[in-house]
């Protein structure tokens, strides 16, 4: 190997290490999903209480969402993500676009970061919008005081 | 007695009762230190200024680098932004429950307590919510906030109770 080639492989190795020390680590980092799930409440889903699901729980998710108790998706699945923004509007605290679609089912797409055991949903579009379809109240009634 | 049990957790707003039991599934009793972070700022490295302002889902960054949301505060239906939002950017201790139920682990926050301070029970809805609304947060209204709350009437004015349309 000639002078000049090493000087090459020691440009082209010291460039390499420089790429590997600027990827940042991957804890963190989203994917774009597509999903379709149902608008829950994130603590009364997680707690597995009063139901939590369809038109048994509706005011009670409304009461949690303007209490400020983060908002989340529910698939068919049964996996649950929280969901962090919606549209453009990065508030997730009572956000009114959330509180309109509480109980919907809904298809959407955005990104998805797991941390720690929670999956969290950043929406840039809702995509459908298929309204109220999880009638629980026959069953169940009105959640949690039957009234 | 078994559906009172079951919503107990979301009554209970007194200071006496932090870190005790709400009998909820796979419930374990916690206290931990953590940094109060905006939750989407940590994750997305979008961070307006004061963790939000109140609009924004606060957590606690352990020193390990565990994020853990703070997805409920010791109010009836009420989120713990209120209670972490004066520390944001701070280091705290917590006092609270974890939760697990279908593979999903959430804490609930019943207590906090600055550094050098006292502990301070998590019920900051209930207090602003109160003092908004001119009332002592152990008036009925405010205890039963979600009752008298307009937002919430605003909603169930508009699609009922079911979410079906008015009236149903």
């Amino acid at each position: 190997m000639s002078a000049i080639s090493s000087k090459r492989w020691m440009v082209v190795l010291a460039g390499l290490a420089l790429a590997v020390v600027a990827i940042p680590p991957s804890r963190g980092a989203g994917h774009r999903v597509k999903l379709t799930g149902e608008v829950i409440d994130s603590w009364c889903q997680t707690t597995g209480i009063m139901v939590a699901l369809g038109t048994a729980h509706h005011q009670c998710a409304i009461w949690c969402a303007v209490g400020g108790i983060p908002v989340g998706l529910r698939t068919s699945d049964g996996t649950l993500y929280t969901i962090l923004r919606v549209d453009k509007d990065k508030a997730n605290v009572a956000n009114p676009r959330l509180l309109r679609l509480q109980t919907h089912e809904v298809s959407v797409e955005g990104d998805l970061i797991e941390r720690d055991g929670l999956r969290y949903l950043l929406i840039d579009q809702v995509m459908d919008d298929h309204g109220i379809i999880n009638q629980t109240h026959a069953d169940s009634g009105i959640q949690p005081f039957g009234e | 007695m078994r559906k009172l049990l079951l919503i107990l957790p979301l009554l209970i707003a007194s200071p006496g009762w932090a870190a005790e039991s709400w009998g909820l599934p796979g419930e374990e009793a916690a206290s931990f230190d953590g940094k109060v972070v905006d939750v989407q700022c940590v994750l997305t490295k979008d961070c307006p200024k004061d963790c939000g302002a109140g609009r924004r889902q606060l957590g606690l960054l352990k020193k390990d680098g565990a994020l853990i949301l703070a997805m409920k505060n010791a109010d009836p239906f009420a989120g713990a932004t209120r209670d972490l939002l004066p520390f944001c950017g701070k280091s705290i201790t917590v006092d609270g429950l974890f939760t697990s139920n279908e593979g999903v682990r959430a804490f609930a926050l019943q207590r906090v307590k600055p550094p050098g301070g006292e502990w301070i029970a998590a019920n900051g809805f209930v207090r602003d919510w109160a003092k908004a609304h001119k009332l002592k947060p152990d008036s009925p209204q405010a205890e039963e906030w979600f009752r008298h709350d307009q937002t919430v009437a605003g909603r169930i004015k508009a699609e009922g109770k079911l979410g079906l349309g008015p009236g149903q």
